[in-house]
C-alpha cells in the first residue's frame, strides 16, 4: 500500500538483471567448448572478441550471484516465492534473509521472483486459473481476505494451532490474515501512518505538537502562510485515500458500517473545513502519498500524515530537513490505520510443508529482528516490540506506539469495492460536489450490502 | 480483383463432378497457407471474445472465479450494468471525451496539414517536433498535463494569471466541472500529431496539377479548399475519424494516469469502469459483460467504417 509508481520503474531493471544473467549462464557453460580455438597461436578478432565476452559473463556472473539466490540446486526443494519488494532496503533485506535460510538450510532453494506492485493481484489471480502459482506469496493486508475467499490460500489453522504463538502478535495484524475464523498467514510487518512535523516551521511559528483535532486545526492554520500549507494528506482516488482517512473515522468510534453517522460526517468534515480554511490545498484530491512527502520535502506542507516507509527515504534525499513524528491527534479515542504485508501459502501446492517451516523460521524473534532492522520495518509481533532497537529509536517508538491502536482493513472480500465508495465520498465533499451529509449517506447506501453479513 | 486471380489460376481444373482432383488440391493448397494466419486470429483474438462472452453471461465473483462452476445467469450481467447509474455515467463521460476529442484533434490536425503540405524552410523539423507528442509513452504525458493542470504549481495556471485570466489557483483535474475537459485537453495534444500525419499524406496525394487548372479557371484559395480539397479528402478524412474514434473510445492509460477515473466518477470512461470492475471488485461476470458492450460498439464503428470506405471506392 504504498509508491506504486516507482515501483513498476522498478520492474524494468529486475527484468533485465534476469535476463542478463541467463545469457552469461549460458555462455558460461559454452566457455569449454571454446576452448580449442581458444588454444592456436594466432590471436584473431574472434577469439578476442570471445574472450571479452567470457571476461564480461565472468563480471556478470558475480555480481548476479552476489544479487539473488534463484540458482537450483540438484535434489533439494524449491520454494517458489513471489513479493514486490523490488526496490531499496525492502529488496535487499528480503533477499539477505532468504539467502540466511538458504545457507542454514542446505538442500532448500527459494526461488524468488519480484512482482511490480500493481501487478501481483493480476498475476496471482491468473496464475491460479493457470494453475502457476508460487508456493509462498506476500500479499497486502487488505488483499487478504480476499483472496483467501477466492480459494487461492492455504488454510494454516491447524498449523498455527500447533505452532501456538498467534498470541504473541498484535491483535490487528493478527486479523488481517484471517478469514471467517480460519487462518491464512502471518504477518510479515506492519506500518501505520502517524503525523510528521517540520519542526524547523513549527518551531519558528512557535507551534507544539498537536495532540486533540481542535488543536490540530488551530496548527495547521497558524503553519499556512504565502504558498506553503499546514498540512498535507492524500485523498487520491484510490486505496491510498481511504488509507489516509479511516484513521480519523475510528478516531471518532464510528466505523465503515456506521460510516454515516455523527462520527462520520465529523471525519469528513474536519477535512472539508482543512481544505476550506486553506489549512490544505485542495490538490490532496489528486496526492498519493509519494506526492504528500514531496510537498513535505519542499517545505510546502508543515505537516504531513505518512509511514514508515519514508523514514530512509526522508533521511538520505533530504538529510537537512529537521522534523519529528507524533502519533495523529486524538478525537474520541486514538487510532492509526494498519498497513503492511502478509505471508501466504497457496492452497494445494507440493512445498506446503516446507514452505510452512520457511515461514516459521522467519517468526523466530532473532531473525525477524534482523530482517525488520535491515528493512526498516516495523513488527507485528508484540514481545519485538518491545525491543529496545524500537522502542530506543525517537521516531521508531513512536511508530511502535501508534501500531498498537492501528486497525486493518478487515471487511470482507467486498473491501475494494467498500474503499472506492469511500474514496468517492471523499471526493465529492472535499471538491465541492456533495455536502458531508448526502456523500456519506450515499457510500453508506454502498457499503452495507457489501459488508459481509456475519 | 482478388477472386478473379484465383479464378483464372484453379478455374479449368475445378468441376465438382471430377471429385478430388488435382486441382481441387490446389485449391485446398491455397487454404492451406492461409490456416497460420486464422489459427494465430482463432487464438490469439477470437478465443478470449468468446471466454469474455463465456464469462460475461455466467455470475463470475471472487467466491466462483476459481471453483470453475460458474452459475449461469443469462443477460443478467448486462441487465444489471444498463440498470446502474454508474454504468450509464461511464458512457456518457466516454461518449463527450471521445467526441470532444475527435473533434478538436482533427479540426486542428487538419489546419497543420494544411500548413505543413507547403514546402518552407523548417518543414521537416517542426512537424518531426510535433510528432513527440505521438511518441511519447502515455504515463509521460499524463504526469504532464497532470502537473501542468495542478493548482498549486501548474504552468497553465501560472500563464493564466499572468494574463490575467485567472485570480486565483484552479484545480483543474480536482474540480469536477473541469477534470474530464482537462483530460480531453490532453488527449487533444496526444491526438493531433497522428491526425496531422495521416491527412498530410492524404493532402501529398492531391496531384498539384488539378489546383493549377482550378487557379488558371479563376478559383481563389477558398473555392480551391471548398470544390478540390475537401471532397478529394473525404476517404482520408473518414479513415482518421474512424481509427480516432476507436482509439479515442478506448483511452485508459491517460485518464487512469491523470485522475484515476476521479474526482469521483467524473473522468471514469467505460475501460476504466470496465478495469475496475473486474481488477479492483473482482466482479468478473459484469467486467465481462461491460467489455462486451465496448467491444460491440468499436466493432459497430469497425463495420461502419468498412461499409463507408467500401462505398467510397465504387463511388
Amino acid at each position: 500500500m504504498q509508491r506504486r509508481t516507482e515501483r513498476s520503474e522498478q520492474r524494468v531493471e529486475q527484468r533485465t538483471e534476469q535476463r542478463t544473467e541467463q545469457r552469461t549462464e549460458q555462455r558460461a557453460e559454452q566457455r569449454p567448448q571454446d576452448q580449442p580455438g581458444a588454444t592456436t597461436p594466432t590471436v584473431n578478432r574472434r577469439t578476442l572478441l570471445k574472450a571479452a565476452g567470457a571476461g564480461a559473463a565472468g563480471v556478470a556472473l558475480a555480481g548476479a550471484a552476489g544479487a539473488r539466490p534463484t540458482r537450483a540446486r540438484q535434489g533439494g526443494t524449491t520454494i517458489r516465492w513471489w513479493d514486490y519488494y523490488n526496490e531499496g532496503a525492502n529488496n535487499t533485506a528480503m533477499q539477505a534473509q532468504l539467502q540466511r535460510y538458504m545457507d542454514s538450510h542446505p538442500g532448500i532453494v527459494v526461488e524468488r521472483t519480484t512482482i511490480p506492485f500493481a501487478d501481483l493481484k493480476q498475476k496471482l489471480l491468473q496464475g491460479a486459473t493457470a494453475g502457476e502459482l508460487p508456493d509462498v506469496a506476500v500479499i497486502d493486508n487488505p488483499d487478504h481476505q480476499a483472496f483467501a475467499a477466492l480459494g487461492v490460500l492455504e488454510d494454516l489453522t491447524e498449523r498455527v494451532t500447533s505452532w501456538g504463538q498467534a498470541a504473541s502478535y498484535f491483535e490487528g495484524p493478527w486479523n488481517s490474515t484471517t478469514f471467517e475464523g480460519k487462518n491464512y498467514g502471518i504477518p510479515d510487518n506492519s506500518n501505520c501512518l502517524v503525523l510528521w512535523i517540520n519542526t524547523a516551521i513549527a518551531g519558528a511559528a512557535e507551534v507544539v505538537p498537536p495532540t486533540n483535532w481542535d488543536e490540530l486545526r488551530a496548527a495547521a492554520k497558524a503553519l499556512t502562510a504565502g504558498d506553503q500549507y499546514g498540512l498535507a494528506v492524500s485523498g487520491v482516488k484510490s486505496e491510498e485515500g481511504t488509507f489516509q482517512w479511516l484513521p480519523f473515522l475510528w478516531e471518532t468510534g464510528a466505523d465503515i458500517p456506521t460510516i454515516d453517522s455523527e462520527g462520520g460526517r465529523a471525519a469528513l468534515q474536519l477535512w472539508v473545513d482543512l481544505v476550506a480554511e486553506r489549512s490544505m490545498s485542495q490538490g490532496i484530491l489528486g496526492w498519493t502519498q509519494q506526492d504528500v512527502l514531496t510537498q513535505f520535502q519542499n517545505g510546502k506542507a508543515a505537516m504531513m500524515l505518512n509511514g514508515p516507509w519514508q523514514i530512509p527515504v526522508l533521511k538520505q534525499d533530504s538529510p537537512d530537513l529537521q522534523w519529528q513524528v507524533t502519533t495523529i491527534p486524538v478525537q474520541a479515542q486514538g487510532a492509526s490505520i494498519l498497513g503492511g504485508e502478509n505471508y501466504s501459502i497457496v492452497a494445494g501446492g507440493p512445498n506446503v510443508d516446507a514452505a510452512w517451516e520457511l515461514l516459521t523460521w522467519t517468526q523466530q524473534p532473532e531473525n525477524l529482528k534482523q530482517y525488520l532492522s535491515e528493512a526498516g520495518k516495523l513488527p507485528s509481533r508484540q514481545d519485538l516490540a518491545e525491543d529496545p532497537y524500537w522502542t530506543g529509536d525517537p521516531v521508531l517508538r513512536v511508530f511502535v506506539e501508534q501500531l498498537k491502536v492501528a486497525r486493518p482493513r478487515a471487511y470482507g472480500p467486498s473491501y475494494p469495492e467498500i474503499s472506492n465508495a469511500i474514496q468517492e465520498a471523499i471526493q465529492a465533499a472535499v471538491s465541492g460536489q456533495a455536502d458531508v451529509a448526502s456523500a456519506l449517506a450515499r457510500a453508506q447506501a454502498t457499503i452495507t450490502p457489501l459488508l459481509p453479513s456475519s | 480483383m482478388a477472386r478473379s486471380l484465383t479464378q483464372t489460376g484453379t478455374g479449368p481444373l475445378v468441376r465438382p463432378s471430377r471429385g478430388i482432383g488435382l486441382g481441387r488440391l490446389r485449391g485446398l493448397g491455397g487454404y492451406l497457407y492461409v490456416i497460420p494466419a486464422l489459427a494465430y486470429i482463432a487464438l490469439t483474438m477470437l478465443y478470449p471474445v468468446y471466454e469474455n462472452l463465456r464469462m460475461s453471461v455466467h455470475d463470475v465473483n471472487v467466491r466462483t472465479f476459481l471453483a470453475g462452476d460458474w452459475p449461469f445467469v443469462g443477460l443478467d450481467n448486462y441487465r444489471t450494468l444498463v440498470d446502474d447509474p454508474v454504468f450509464r455515467k461511464a458512457l456518457s463521460v466516454s461518449l463527450i471525451f471521445t467526441g470532444g476529442s475527435l473533434l478538436v484533434q482533427f479540426t486542428l490536425g487538419f489546419a497543420l496539414a494544411l500548413f505543413f503540405v507547403r514546402p518552407f524552410p523548417g518543414n521537416g523539423l517542426l512537424r518531426a517536433l510535433l510528432l513527440l507528442a505521438w511518441m511519447l509513452p502515455t504515463v509521460v504525458s499524463g504526469s504532464l498535463f497532470r502537473w501542468s493542470l495542478d493548482g498549486d504549481y501548474g504552468i497553465v495556471n501560472a500563464g493564466l494569471e499572468a494574463v490575467g485570466l485567472l485570480d486565483s489557483g484552479r484545480f483543474w483535474l480536482i474540480d469536477p466541472d473541469t477534470a474530464l475537459l482537462g483530460t480531453i485537453i490532453a488527449n487533444i495534444w496526444v491526438g493531433i500529431p497522428f491526425n496531422m500525419v495521416l491527412l498530410l499524406a492524404g493532402l501529398q496525394n492531391i496531384p498539384a496539377t488539378l489546383y493549377e487548372a482550378a487557379s488558371v479557371d479563376g478559383a481563389n484559395a477558398w473555392q480551391r479548399f471548398r470544390s478540390l480539397t475537401l471532397p478529394l479528402m473525404r476517404p482520408v478524412a473518414l479513415s482518421v475519424l474512424l481509427l480516432g474514434l476507436i482509439y479515442t473510445f478506448k483511452v485508459f492509460d491517460l485518464i487512469y494516469v491523470m485522475t484515476g477515473g476521479g474526482p469521483v466518477d467524473a473522468t471514469s470512461v467505460l475501460p476504466i469502469y470496465t478495469y475496475q470492475l473486474s481488477f479492483e471488485f473482482f466482479r468478473f461476470g459484469q467486467g465481462a459483460a461491460a467489455a462486451t458492450l465496448l467491444l460491440i460498439g468499436l466493432v459497430g464503428f469497425a463495420i461502419a467504417y468498412l461499409w463507408l470506405s467500401r462505398r467510397e471506392e465504387i463511388a
